[in-house]
């Protein structure tokens, strides 16, 4: 396998406030945070000759429109543009946008890819609807449905185990909401913004799907973020700091929850291959950016990576060691328990802001001297797993 | 009698061998005769050697609670009414993995790895769903 290694970059970022917007439009969202990633990466919107859209999930139409060049007209590109096409896997889709970016990138297909996600999660459809779908998907019709599945028993399905095989306590996974919300304080684009939460807090919420409560569920929101992927070369010849892509690895295992192997024999290869390909291992992170979802996937990514020995990764939230002053900075957004869950967009969301750790752009959340940042995404009911590593230098 | 309410089963050329064996108190998986896989859910092509010689073999119905969630409250529109109810992953003796309520049980005592037993719940005069229920120990 070829390494793509310092050959490709992301060069400019933008995101619009997460919470509830009944009267922001889905596309007007898109194209801000399209707009914004243009003025950041201080590329001429005619260099953009690829658009991907990331799978929207509040409504069908908007999905089906997005594929359809919406964004294209939109944003005038509709004399220089080659490719309009989705990439939809849940939360691992702007993982899968990247790497299909990087590729084009370094396959001369492409000059420049911009990744856009909007949705409408928090006022797009009520929350009936929320819960009917989401305990529809990523689930056998034939075999499960009929016992009462849903995102939230996955959760809590998760979680009961973790807590049987590591020993982690329920104060710990409340630690995890409490770091992500100390983050979430810090960061404008959050609806929680200002708004953080003790782990004593957490613990008082009703269990509603034990055992998960009430404040270790994400909210969902609505929201949108754009990232631009160009040539290292290019890159250099733009504004600002590029985050340069120094590895990438993923692995697919299952599609339902019961068939779900035992994710550290079959998603480790993918963090070993990332980490080789970057040339780097877990003692060079300075952030990690980790998919979350759901606090326990948090402390799970956290052993994934190697940030924590398996079972140690609860206890390293307690201590504050990944919280903000923290010797780890971990989802320095807030991720989606501190930003709010928008569907597909906890993934480019994360990306978004370890582009923005690299290039000093991280406001009152910036960790000091960033040089290497991991970010993982996983879809479905995890069914999949994605380590990349961005760097300051090639 | 009243209406059963919750979703029922998809019905499929495999799903059906499944659910015609739950219906009789079979409990059903796969197992291919090419390479010895044990199959499940069902499938037409075995998945670990593309084989299509694949038999049904009936379960001792026996298994343990890999994990398992109580859903207190937000749980699909239909299953409102049962909560709480308890949806867990069992391990089955022969080496699959299915999905079902644990029943008959006080939750409390519900751990990982508990031993189970399967029981047949005939939800309609089709379909009977595998549930299971905690094996209690001979004295
Ligand atoms: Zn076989």
């Amino acid at each position: 396998m070829g390494s793509i290694r310092g050959k490709t970059a992301v060069v400019g970022v933008g995101e619009v406030p997460t919470g509830m917007y009944p009267e922001r439009s889905f596309i007007d969202a898109a194209v801000s945070a399209s707009e914004m990633a243009i003025k950041d990466a201080g590329i001429r919107k005619e260099d953009i000759d690829t658009v991907i859209p990331i799978v929207v999930v509040s409504n069908a139409l908007d999905n089906a429109n997005m594929i359809c060049s919406w964004m294209v007209e939109e944003l005038g590109l509709g004399r220089t543009a080659k490719s309009n096409f989705q990439v939809a896997s849940g939360g691992s889709s702007s993982a899968n946008a990247l790497k299909t970016a990087a590729a084009l990138v370094n396959a001369g297909l492409s000059k420049a890819v911009l990744v856009v996600h909007s949705d409408r999660l928090g006022t797009g459809l009520d929350l009936g609807m929320a819960i009917t779908m989401f305990a529809k998907v990523s689930t056998s019709q034939e075999y499960e449905m009929p016992y009462g599945f849903s995102q939230l028993a996955l959760a809590g399905l998760l979680q009961q185990r973790y807590m049987h095989d590591t020993g982690t306590t329920e104060r710990q996974i409340a630690a995890v909401v409490e770091t992500n919300r100390k983050w979430a304080a810090l960061n404008p684009n959050s609806i929680f913004y200002k708004k953080p939460i003790t782990i004593e807090k957490v613990l008082e919420s009703p269990v509603i799907s034990s055992p998960v409560r009430a404040r270790t569920m994400n909210k969902l929101c609505d929201g949108a973020s754009a990232f631009i992927v160009t040539s290292a070369e290019r890159a250099r010849d733009l504004t600002g700091q590029p985050a340069y892509i120094l590895g990438l690895s993923s692995r697919c295992t299952h599609f339902t929850v019961t068939q779900q192997p035992d994710i550290f024999k079959a998603w480790s290869p993918a963090v070993d291959e990332a980490y080789e390909m970057a040339g780097i291992g877990p003692g060079n992170v300075d952030v990690a950016e980790l998919y979350d979802a759901f606090p326990t996937f948090t402390l799970i990514s956290t052993e994934l990576t190697q940030l924590c020995g398996r079972g140690e990764a609860g206890k390293f939230f307690e201590e504050g060691h990944a919280a903000p002053g923290g010797k780890l900075p971990i989802q320095t957004n807030g991720a989606m328990m501190g930003q709010g869950h928008t569907g597909a967009g906890g993934g480019p969301a994360l990306l978004v802001e370890a582009v923005r750790q690299i290039a000093g752009k991280a406001g009152e959340r910036q960790v000091d001297n960033v040089r290497h940042v991991i970010v993982t995404g996983s879809g479905g009911v995890g069914m999949d797993f994605h380590m990349e590593v961005l760097g300051k230098e090639v | 009698m009243s209406e059963y309410k919750k979703p029922l089963p998809l019905i499929t050329r495999t799903s059906k061998v499944f659910y015609d064996g739950c219906r009789e108190g079979k409990l059903l998986y796969q197992h291919c005769r090419d390479c010895g896989e044990v199959i499940f859910f069902p499938k037409e092509l075995c998945p670990n050697c593309m084989g299509r010689d694949l038999e049904w073999l009936e379960s001792r119905g026996k298994g343990k609670i890999h994990t398992f969630t109580i859903a207190y409250a937000a749980a699909p529109p239909e299953f409102a009414e049962d909560q709480p109810y308890v949806l867990a992953i069992v391990e089955m003796d022969e080496g699959y993995r299915m999905m079902s309520n644990i029943v008959d049980c006080d939750f409390e005592t519900i751990t990982c790895e508990m031993p189970v037993e399967v029981v047949f719940d005939p939800v309609t005069p089709e379909v009977s769903l595998p549930k299971f229920k905690p094996v209690v120990r001979k004295k």
